[in-house]
């Protein structure tokens, strides 16, 4: 019995990552609070790992006391709160707490930048919805900030400059496709168009951006309440369209509200709505490796 | 071949199908309707960006040119032989200078807009008024067209806002 105590003890000793010392700095690495609560606060965290050792798969003190899984090589960490701690789960959630330090240092603000014009926010986690009333009718924005920051596209770095061009790193902005809703009172219908944030041209002579802002990809009638886009109502589609029908179809939307200015304040709502997720989706990852 | 019209600027409210209507109206009175033309509205930073890049003046305008014929003769059509060479050019309208004259001369804004897309429209043809030998030449080759002597007649006075509120009254009749 001693004897396997022992060994015990020194194979929990070349497991932990701090150099070997004595039994409570294998203990503190083995069982660091920082992983996991103690089930038990008046049970020793080194005592409470050998009785794993001792009794894990129901065995009994007949049988050879299984250390800790070595089925894939991997070096687990139990803390019986029920999942699996690795050390590589342990760097993880240091870079995580890292990570999330820097994005709240960087987070412009707490709250939600506000859009002009009176429209109404509505969140349901990352769908946004921005409701206005306008003389019977009304207006409802809607987007997602998933997958709505573009990739950065690395420009060509001028021979002298290499170095700055690695020092400056591009803003991150979400531009996120969003849906036009135009419901006037009694209609059956909406009027739903469907925009999007056109990607800046690379190459242009002049070096300035000549795309519009903001653009309609798509035009449609749609039942209004359904949640359903309906596949077989007409949509039209703006890349074959007659220019000054487009034309009048962005008057359309700036007499509701939804121009250039409202294009930019989306794109900073957006932005900010992404980065609050992102951190908070970090925080989450982060206690869930560190802790079911 | 048409007009391709694009909004940089979220400063002044724009009347795009209106702008566009007059700009086409434009290239069928100046007879280039066959020619694709580039419509760009800018605020003051960018049009000031560019007439200090292009034209070393660090000062917003309300038009700057880009002609796709750099050496054109004034009045002369541009020889386009393949489809691609329909292009007059580019024009930036800084819709917030011309917007900020207007409040000073209590002017329609997109009247006074359309004047200056034809002011610039003429750019494109290679008509110039920077010397005298261009005024000249100018002169020489205006014969069908008031609206071009009117322009002339007030540019060489060094009154460009006098010559675009003739511009305006004669071009409104045209469009009306």
């Amino acid at each position: 019995m001693l004897k396997s105590l022992s060994r015990a003890v020194s194979v929990a000793a070349r497991l932990s990552t701090k150099a070997p010392a004595a039994a409570p700095t294998a203990r503190a690495a083995l069982a660091s609070p920082a992983l996991c609560a103690p089930s038990s606060a008046s049970t020793r965290p080194f005592t409470r790992s050998i009785w794993m050792l001792c009794s894990s798969n129901g065995a009994t003190s007949g049988s050879r006391p299984k250390l800790l899984s070595t089925e894939r090589g991997l070096p687990a960490v139990p803390c019986g709160c029920g999942g699996l701690h690795t050390e590589g789960d342990k760097a993880f959630a240091e870079f995580l707490s890292d990570e999330i330090k820097e994005e709240k240092k960087i987070q412009k603000s707490a709250t939600l930048p506000k859009m002009s014009g009176g429209w109404e926010l509505k969140l349901n986690g990352t769908e946004a919805k921005l409701i206005r009333s306008l003389s019977g009718e009304r207006v409802t924005i809607t987007f997602n900030i998933n997958n709505s920051i573009p990739p950065t596209l690395e420009e060509e770095e001028e021979p002298g400059h290499g170095q700055k061009a690695e020092e400056k790193e591009p803003e991150i902005v979400s531009t996120p496709n969003f849906v036009v809703e135009v419901l006037k009172q009694g209609a059956k219908n909406a009027l739903v168009f469907d925009c999007h944030f056109p990607e800046d041209e690379i190459g242009h002579g002049k070096g300035q951006e000549e795309s519009d802002i903001f653009a309609i990809q798509e035009v449609s009638f749609q039942p209004e309440g359904d949640e359903d886009w309906k596949e077989t109502s007409y949509t039209l589609n703006t890349d074959s369209l007659d220019w000054a029908l487009y034309d009048h179809f962005m008057d359309f939307l700036a007499d509701r509200g939804v121009d250039n200015t409202f294009a930019n304040e989306l794109i900073e709502l957006s932005t900010a709505l992404e980065h609050k997720e992102y951190i908070q989706f970090l925080e989450d990852l982060s206690s869930y490796i560190k802790c079911n | 071949m048409g007009i391709v019209l694009r909004n940089l600027q979220n400063v002044v409210p724009l009347r795009r199908a209106r702008l566009r209507k007059d700009v086409e109206t434009l290239r069928h009175i100046l007879g280039v309707q066959k020619f694709d033309l580039g419509i760009i509205c800018v605020d003051n930073r960018k049009i000031q960006n560019l007439n200090r890049i292009y034209r070393k003046k660090n000062a917003p305008t309300d038009v700057l040119s880009f002609p796709f014929y750099e050496d054109l003769r004034p009045g002369k059509m541009p020889c386009a032989l393949h489809r691609d060479e329909f292009n007059l050019g580019d024009i930036f309208l800084g819709v917030e200078y011309v917007m900020q004259q207007c409040r000073e001369t209590s002017c329609d804004f997109h009247g006074t807009l359309t004047v200056v897309a034809a002011h610039g429209i003429c750019h494109l043809l290679g008509y110039r008024h920077e010397t005298e030998e261009e005024w000249n030449e100018v002169k020489k080759k205006k014969k069908n067209s008031p609206y071009i002597r009117t322009m002339d007649l007030n540019y060489s006075s060094g009154n460009p806002m006098l010559s675009h509120l003739i511009e305006l009254k004669y071009i409104s009749s045209l469009l009306s």
